[in-house]
Parts: C-alpha cells; sequence; structure tokens
C-alpha cells in the first residue's frame, strides 16, 4: 500500500512539472538572421529594451521591438532578463516617459509580427517563444 | 480641453519607417488619489510648500495632500526633434485646482546620446525628484520630506544639456542646467534667478548611483516689512537683516543617493545639505529605505532625518533700549523666531506596502511617525494657537496610484 502510494505522488509531480513547463513559455531574445549581431549578455539585451543603449555592442543602431503588455511571452522576457514583474517594468516607464527622457519601444501585436517586423529591419531585436524560431532569426540570447 | 482632442488623432499618426513605429502624438497620464490622516490638530502636514492646508488642523482626515492628476503631451517631430507638454491638477498654492503646466519643452537630439532641451525643464536635483508626482513610479506614498523637501522646486524655465556615456556595461549620464524659477506661494512669492546646476547618475546593471548640485538666488518680498524693521535698530539690527533678509540670496543645494534593486527586493538611501543664507536656514538630511517584492505586494521600511542648521536666534538686545522701543524689538525677536521654527528638524520612521492588485493600478498603505527637534515644528505648516513644538505625531497614509 505505501508503494502505491509513492507511485501516485511521482505522477502528481510529474504532471505538475509539466503543467509547469508548458505555462512557462521558453523566450529567446532574436534578431534577424541578416544581422551580424551573434550573442548578447542579459544586461546587454536589458539595456537596449529599457532604451538606456540604443545600439548594439559593434556600434550599430538597435531598434528593441516589445510583444503587447498582459502577454505571457512578454511577462517571462522581462521576468527571466531583467527579475522584473509587469508591474516593475511599467512603473520603470512611467518613470522615465513623464520625465521626458524617453519613449516604451514599439510593440508587435503577436509573435508572427514582431519576426516580420525582425526580417524587414535587420538592426532590429526582439524576443519570441523558442518554439517560433526559424531560419529568418537568430537567438542571441537564451535567459 | 484642447489636450482632450488629440487621443484619436495619435493612432493616424504613425510614421511609415518600418524600424522604429515612432507615433508622431502619444498621450498619457498619471494620478494619484490620496487620503491622509494626522494625529496633530494645531498644525498641517501638506506634501509641499506650494499647498495651503492639510492634514491635520483642517481636517483630521485630507484628500488634497498627495492626490492629483496629470496628462503629458509627446509630439514625435522629426526623429531628433520632438516637444512636450505636462500638465498637472493638484490643489494650488491659492487653494484652486487650475491645472498648471509643470513642464513644456522642445528637446533636440544630436545624438541618440546627447541633447539639449529648452523650455520648462524637470530639475533632476533628488533621486526621484524629477518623477516625484507619478505615484506609481515610485515605490512610497510620496518620496520623504525630509530630503525632498531641503529643495522643494521641480522645474527651471531655461536650458537643459544631457550627455550619456557607455563604458562597458556602466551608463553614465551627465546633466546640466541653466535657468529660473517663479513660484507662488500660499503667502507670497518667490523669485529664484539664475538657477544652474548638474547631476550625474551612473547605472551599472542593478545599482545607480546619483549625484547633484543645485544653485539659484532666492528673493522672497514677503518678509521686507520684518528687515526693514529690524534695520531701524542702527548696526545689530541691520546685521541681523542681512543674514536673514530673502534678498537675491543664494540657495545651494548638493545631493548625493545610491540604490541597488535586482528585482525582488530594492534597498535605497540618500543624502542632502542644502543652504538658503537666510531665514530658511535649511540643513543636512538623508534617508534609507528597503523593500521586497513578495508576489504582488512590495512592503517597505524606511528611516529619515533633518537637521535645521537654524531654529532660533537671540536678535536684538533688548535690554537698556528705551521702554517703547524694547516692547517692538522683542516683537521682532519673535516673529524672527517664529519663523525660525518652522525650518524642519526632524525624525521619522515609515511603514507600508504597495500593492500591484490590477495592470496600472497600485494602492499603497504607509503610516508614519514623526519626532521633531526641539524647538521645531519639523515638517508641519499652518501652526495654531496651542501647536508645541518639539512633539510627535503620526499619519496615516491610503494612496491610488493610476498610469493611462
Amino acid at each position: 500500500m505505501p508503494a502505491i502510494h509513492r507511485i501516485g505522488l511521482v505522477s502528481v509531480g510529474l504532471t505538475l512539472g509539466l503543467g509547469i513547463s508548458a505555462v512557462s513559455a521558453d523566450v529567446v531574445a532574436v534578431v534577424s538572421s541578416k544581422s551580424p549581431i551573434t550573442t548578447l549578455s542579459k544586461n546587454q539585451v536589458m539595456d537596449i529594451f529599457l532604451g538606456k543603449r540604443t545600439s548594439f555592442p559593434d556600434g550599430s543602431p538597435a531598434v528593441p521591438i516589445d510583444q503587447t503588455e498582459g502577454s505571457t511571452v512578454r511577462d517571462e522576457f522581462y521576468n527571466r532578463t531583467a527579475g522584473m514583474s509587469p508591474a516593475q517594468v511599467k512603473a520603470f516607464w512611467s518613470k522615465i516617459i513623464f520625465t521626458g527622457r524617453g519613449q516604451p519601444p514599439r510593440t508587435a501585436a503577436t509573435s508572427l509580427e514582431a519576426k516580420k517586423l525582425l526580417v524587414a529591419n535587420p538592426n532590429a531585436i526582439s524576443y519570441i517563444d523558442q518554439s517560433l524560431v526559424d531560419s529568418s532569426v537568430r537567438v542571441v540570447l537564451a535567459p | 480641453m484642447a489636450l482632450m482632442a488629440l487621443p484619436s488623432c495619435a493612432a493616424s499618426a504613425e510614421t511609415a519607417d518600418p524600424g522604429s513605429g515612432t507615433q508622431m502624438f502619444s498621450l498619457s497620464g498619471f494620478g494619484t488619489l490620496g487620503v491622509v490622516h494626522s494625529s496633530e490638530d494645531f498644525a498641517d502636514f501638506t506634501s509641499s510648500v506650494f499647498k495651503p492646508s492639510g492634514a491635520g488642523y483642517g481636517g483630521s482626515w485630507s484628500t488634497v495632500v498627495d492626490s492629483l492628476i496629470g496628462a503629458q503631451l509627446t509630439a514625435n517631430i522629426t526623429p531628433k526633434l520632438s516637444a512636450v507638454v505636462q500638465v498637472i491638477a493638484e490643489q494650488n498654492y491659492d487653494n484652486t485646482y487650475t491645472p498648471h503646466v509643470e513642464w513644456a519643452n522642445v528637446k533636440y537630439l544630436f545624438t541618440p546620446d546627447f541633447s539639449v532641451r529648452i523650455g520648462r525643464i524637470v530639475l533632476p536635483t533628488f533621486f526621484v525628484s524629477d518623477s516625484r508626482d507619478v505615484g506609481y513610479s515610485n515605490p512610497w506614498v510620496r518620496p520623504p520630506p525630509e530630503v525632498y523637501q531641503l529643495l522643494p522646486i521641480s522645474n527651471s524655465d531655461g536650458v537643459d544639456i544631457s550627455y550619456r556615456l557607455h563604458i562597458g556595461s556602466l551608463t553614465d549620464t551627465l546633466q546640466g542646467n541653466y535657468g529660473q524659477n517663479n513660484a507662488a506661494l500660499p503667502r507670497g512669492s518667490a523669485e529664484g534667478k539664475h538657477l544652474w546646476g548638474f547631476s550625474n547618475t551612473a547605472e551599472y546593471g542593478p545599482f545607480t548611483a546619483h549625484l547633484a548640485y543645485q544653485e539659484l538666488h532666492l528673493t522672497i518680498a514677503s518678509f521686507d516689512p520684518l528687515f526693514n524693521a529690524f534695520r531701524l535698530f542702527g548696526p545689530q539690527g541691520i546685521a541681523i537683516a542681512d543674514e536673514y533678509d530673502l534678498d537675491n540670496k543664494p540657495l545651494v543645494t548638493e545631493a548625493l543617493g545610491a540604490s541597488y534593486d535586482p528585482g525582488h527586493y530594492f534597498v535605497m538611501g540618500e543624502w542632502a545639505r542644502a543652504n538658503a543664507h537666510s531665514i530658511f536656514a535649511v540643513g543636512t538630511a538623508w534617508y534609507v529605505s528597503g523593500g521586497y517584492r513578495l508576489g504582488k505586494f512590495t512592503p517597505y521600511l524606511t528611516y529619515a532625518e533633518v537637521k535645521s542648521n537654524r531654529n532660533s536666534d537671540p536678535g536684538l538686545t533688548v535690554a537698556g533700549l528705551p521702554p517703547n522701543l524694547a516692547g517692538f524689538a522683542a516683537g521682532l525677536n519673535a516673529s524672527l523666531n517664529a519663523i525660525l521654527e518652522t525650518n524642519p528638524d526632524q525624525n521619522t520612521i515609515s511603514v507600508g506596502s504597495r500593492w500591484d492588485f490590477m495592470r496600472n493600478v497600485d494602492l499603497k498603505l504607509q503610516v508614519d511617525h514623526s519626532r521633531e527637534g526641539p524647538g521645531s515644528s519639523g515638517e508641519l505648516t499652518n501652526l495654531q494657537p496651542g501647536f508645541r513644538p518639539g512633539g510627535e505625531d503620526n499619519l496615516f497614509t491610503a494612496t491610488l496610484d493610476f498610469v493611462f
């Protein structure tokens, strides 16, 4: 009988584990495959998305493309790359906007639109779910 | 209002550049609905010297201390040229709520890291002084007044230059400003000329360090009758008048701050010193604050302190004066000391929590316990007969902050 209980616990654990990995997307930062950028650190990516830097480390201009507020991929991206909750990201941009220091990045409505914008502009950088990576984009950070 | 008509054109005015996609106009806003309870009955707690009344004598519960609403219109004219207007409605010096222009300026980017602004510009004296009105962007219900009221003005009419440097992973922003600030006060008006300063902000991952210097020449004519009376008493009276009169006196503010915010918690502190070379005296202030993020809740704890440069003066020597003049001199001395008493000297322990209970809205609750220094009324104003300086008071504040 005790052994049966343990089997039950193991299967519950597996189910929970799968459930968690399905909810939390594996988000990756991507650029166009035509971009010369191959890899970036978490700090380098965050500096671009938080408007602290307007160029890549090689000096070429960087154009960040966000995903819509409230999307899982966006929340996961800021959480994994900067440890910021959606409210923290909003509070950060409130400070920047209302002190006249800048505007948040342009927003793509979906990951597909983000990929289209990357293909159209080799200077652009965005983030998508890893499952959507194809030959049109290059992963520069898997946070 | 013309501002209200603009959101409809915001969506239609997108540029053709597929990369930047910046909109020609963007309208955004922020606000705070706040209620404050004070345990003090004979004086008011206000969030700024520009407010005529607050919580305490003016009502044990007050909604005027922190409540405000602001709107900002940004026009991106070209990728290098932009203009911005921010309008705020809050309790004004004359107890009206007429919106005022907090800032309005034109910004030109020579490079993405080098810009100049001309117009009414925000002053970056303290860590969050440029965003102190945006409750949603701050961890507390309001920045610690001990530090932030050392230099209560928040903008300058003039020019501002900003240069951003990148040294490895470090981002360093150097800023300089020159201009003037004229402000209406509940009693009288303040004229600030030759307002200049600089600041430096260094950011390295979760670390931020800030230092600033601001100087202006301040004139408040409403003190003239008092000091003209002092001048009638010969060399001693003239010396007192010259020392305290607010006639083109330099007000110098120096500030240092640092914060560490890795995401799930934050610690920050600021130290500042101001010298008004006048009856406003001012002094040295500092605070430390820390908070821990537990899901949607961010409880925090703050300790703040301000030491006044001066809270009293012996004034004119009354002994030896003819009786009729002695009474007049004693009256002048009492007036001088009544003003010096209001120079803040206090410490405060604050406990509170932010609750991000829905998107773009937070609710904060905060309790402050303040102890005033001997002979000082602390950060309180509107002192009434029966008020005793050097006491203690408690504040309870609830704010709902939002951005849109």
